[in-house]
């Protein structure tokens, strides 16, 4: 009944129907998993990670823990897991069958290995198969193999090159992405090294590297395995302000594809990596939590964003935030004072007390009408009470002598 | 028995603790007149620290196992919460319950030395035993003098399946053994006499008595007094009334008791006869609702005429009405129809139309025309030291305002004896 919106676009050479792909994770780890999610609407996948013979995978369950609240229980998703246990001759075989039941969608595989003959051979295996692109992981937080065990391989700038170099020159044609940590003191520095060697573009970025709790009753880590426990790779909601300024950052620097993931939870969110300089957005936590129906809300989502906006294309959205971020010296000084709605307020008094204890005690509190009244002679307009009230009732004002300008609060949708 | 509450676990009490706004001077907090903090143990549910959350309830509140039972919140806190203003207010009764399930009373407490003066109380449900805990902790000795059971209203005349035996007795034993010096199993009709051989004295007897009905007939077989009812049914007695019930009157002992009699005996009908309509009626909404879940039945706009019978009840003759304008209580009053009586068909009448205080005890106290005794905004009676508070001054009210009374009175007693001094 309702018409479908155009959401194709090409990247790197490839056909996408929409920019909407599942990352190499475990969505992507069975090939009955990987139909059905091709099946539901995914543009593509990557088939989660493979490596050559004599890379044992030893899994540790339960491997999955998350933090949040009581409501929202999985705002930060954790795992200590490791590559796919299948085979590359395995994932080559199920490029073909997926190749052949879905032929317009990206079909991807993920390789990690640590001698050059290993990358490569992965990498000539995978062409073979048909494989549409191929994504290295360089960032799986439970470390690399080879270079420097224990280490990710993107935390060093030289292995970064020298083994995109390796890839890239036996994929030839065939794209390829680098995947890569948030985790360094220079993401720029590793992307002006992927960019050297030649590669096609970066998946940026993977898990955070993380502590994701202790149980203060036995003060063991989580996950606690018989009371010892690991780091884990932490991804879903609560990664994605760091995930935006990775590609911000690498996408201010270096002209190169990045294709976005870490975080994305909804079209909106896709919406900001892309904005930032993503050409694409790949999900995990998301289809882990919710399942892959979740395409249909992701699809239809962003296609009505481009009809407000007036973009043909989801490329129009690539890039179009980056001329706006700047250093904090660089940007103007407006004048603002919080302006408080008072029909929509219900006299909670969170911007009160927020600002009377963490602010510039610029407002008062009628306690007879359970109103707040701002003092604008101590109001800087810092935004504190906007960030705490409940129902959005307030904004910063800025007078100028011709119009006025309004700071609304824009941060949960 | 069927408990019409979900019972919170931690998991839905931290949801449910997450929708708190955290309000400054919170409305609810306001709202409660226990003035409960409630904002702060909704805080430290949230934070699971559920001891924390016990802590600050049970310095506000001396009665909190009962109240997280029995509290009418729609009439309190929840009434004022401004989560409402968002979508539905905080379900506060149900996370206070939800507090004291989990933890335990007794642990914890420390009580200075009983050095600061002797206090008579007379009467042991909610206010007198508010009273003496908050006396007890500013180091005064507290004699209570009570006939009945401990524990009041809640005890006597409330459903165990709204108010279980184990949480009452897990409240008074606590009370009586902390916070209780010596308990007279005695009447006291005269306050003067105490007052002679105690520092104050507080008089928190409740209203004994129950309100008759002026019509024909009461005096047949067959026709019970329900509060007599509720203390039988409560007490583990059978009720022994026939299985075609009119309870006569529209405030909550009715709901009470036709709810009771509803549960004892599933085959039996029981009707609640009401002059006014469902909206006009006193008892508070949740408990018509779980009346009317448990399948008690109503006959609004019936005023009741003579009990019918010659020897035995066998029927009400009721007058339908008619509402008409608003009286005094901001309810729609009633006017009668001539000419429209009938009979309903009953072998039981419960005559539950209210409450009143004992004739002729207490002399030299002054009294209302209605017997409720006479108190100024320090709770001090006519006399001197002596106080009073909860039903007798209010007439019949809830625990959470009882409690209010008895914590207010041990605060106007010990400025009066301390500064006697």
């Amino acid at each position: 009944m309702y018409r479908e919106h155009d959401l194709s676009y090409g990247f790197l050479g490839i056909h996408l129907e929409n920019p909407f792909i599942l990352s190499a994770a475990p969505p992507t780890d069975e090939l009955e998993m990987a139909v059905d999610g091709l099946k539901a609407g995914w543009a593509g996948l990557v088939l989660k990670t493979t490596s050559v013979e004599g890379n044992p995978v030893n899994l540790k369950y339960p491997m999955m823990s998350s933090f949040g609240t009581a409501a929202h229980k999985l705002w930060g998703l954790g795992n200590i897991d490791l590559i796919s246990q299948y085979h590359i001759d395995e994932i080559c075989e199920r490029v073909e069958t997926l190749k052949r039941m879905f032929p317009t969608k990206m079909i991807a595989a993920s390789i990690m290995g640590s001698q050059k003959e290993d990358w490569q051979s992965l990498v000539w295996k995978l062409k073979k198969a048909g494989v549409d692109l191929i994504e290295c992981s360089f960032s799986c937080p439970q470390g690399s193999m080879g270079e420097a065990p224990g280490r990710m391989l993107a935390q060093s700038v030289e292995a970064t090159e020298k083994v995109a170099r390796w890839v890239k020159e036996a994929a030839e044609n065939t794209p390829v992405l680098i995947k890569i940590t948030p985790q360094v003191t220079d993401i720029v520095e590793i992307a002006r090294a992927l960019k050297r060697a030649g590669v096609d573009g970066i998946t940026a970025s993977n898990s955070v590297p993380a502590l994701i709790g202790i149980d203060v009753e036995t003060l063991e880590p989580r996950p606690s395995l018989f009371g010892d426990g690991a780091y884990s790779g932490m991804t879903g909601m609560a990664i994605k302000p760091l995930t935006l300024r990775t590609i911000a950052e690498i996408a201010r620097n270096v002209d190169i594809t990045i294709s976005g993931n870490g975080g994305a939870y909804s079209w909106s969110d896709a919406v900001e990596l892309m904005a930032v300089g993503a050409s694409n957005v790949q999900f995990c936590t998301l289809p882990m939590h919710y399942g892959f129906g979740t395409i249909r809300d992701l699809k239809s989502g962003l296609a009505d964003y481009l009809d407000r906006k007036g973009f043909a294309s989801p490329l129009d959205i690539v890039g179009k935030a980056l001329h706006s971020i700047k250093g904090q010296e660089e940007l103007s000084a407006p004048r603002t004072r919080s302006e408080i709605d008072l029909d929509r307020c219900i006299g909670c008094g969170n911007c009160f007390r927020s600002c009377t204890d963490g602010g510039h005690r610029a407002i008062e509190w009628n306690a007879d009408k359970r109103q707040p009244v701002v003092d604008l002679e101590k109001c800087p307009g810092c935004g504190q009470c906007m960030q705490v009230c409940p129902v959005n009732a307030i904004r910063m004002k800025e007078e100028l002598e011709t119009q006025t300008h309004y700071f609304q609060f824009t941060g949960s949708r | 028995m069927q408990d019409f509450e979900k019972t919170m676990d931690i998991q839905r009490a931290t949801i449910e603790a997450e929708r708190c706004l955290y309000c400054y001077d919170a409305p609810c907090m306001a709202a409660c007149p226990a003035h409960v903090p409630v904002p702060e143990f909704i805080q430290s549910i949230r934070s699971g620290n559920l001891h924390g959350a016990r802590s600050i309830l049970q310095e506000a509140h001396p009665f909190i196992e009962t109240c997280g039972r029995i509290c009418p919140e729609e009439a309190f806190c929840q009434s004022a919460c401004a989560r409402g203003k968002i979508d539905t207010p905080v379900h506060i009764r149900q996370l206070h319950r939800f507090v004291t399930d989990a933890t335990d009373a007794a642990d914890r407490i420390e009580l200075p030395g009983a050095t600061a003066g002797k206090i008579a109380i007379v009467g042991a449900g909610p206010a007198g035993l508010s009273c003496a805990r908050e006396l007890r902790s500013m180091s005064f000795v507290c004699d209570v003098f009570e006939d009945r059971q401990a524990g009041g209203v809640p005890s006597q005349e409330i459903s165990t399946r709204r108010y279980p035996r184990e949480v009452e007795q897990r409240e008074l034993l606590f009370l009586m053994s902390r916070f209780v010096s010596h308990v007279h199993v005695q009447h006291v009709t005269d306050v003067t006499r105490l007052k002679s051989e105690y520092d104050a004295v507080f008089i928190a007897t409740g209203l004994p008595a129950e309100s008759e009905l002026k019509i024909e007939g009461v005096q047949l077989a067959g026709v019970h007094r329900a509060r007599e009812l509720l203390r039988k049914m409560r007490s583990g007695t059978d009720s022994g009334v026939g299985d075609r019930v009119g309870v006569i009157g529209g405030g909550n002992v009715a709901v009470e008791v036709a709810s009771m009699l509803r549960e004892e005996e599933s085959e039996r009908d029981v009707v609640i006869i009401y002059r006014r309509g469902m909206k006009e009626m006193k008892a508070f909404k949740k408990e018509i609702e779980e009346a009317t879940a448990l399948g008690v039945t109503y006959q609004f706009l019936a005023i009741p005429d003579k009990v019918i019978g010659s020897q035995h009840v066998e029927g009400l003759q009721v007058t339908q009405a008619r509402l008409s304008c608003e009286d005094s209580s901001g309810r729609r009053s009633f006017d009668a129809l001539p000419g429209s009586s009938f009979v309903i068909p009953l072998d039981t009448v419960v005559i539950a139309v209210g409450q009143r205080p004992d004739e002729g005890v207490f002399p030299g106290i002054d009294r209302s025309p209605s017997g409720l005794i006479l108190v100024g905004d320090n709770m001090q009676t006519n006399i001197p030291g002596i106080y009073a508070g909860g039903d007798i001054v209010r007439g019949a009210r809830t625990v959470v305002e009882a409690v209010c009374d008895g914590k207010k009175a041990a605060e106007c007693i010990a400025a009066y004896v301390t500064g006697g001094r």
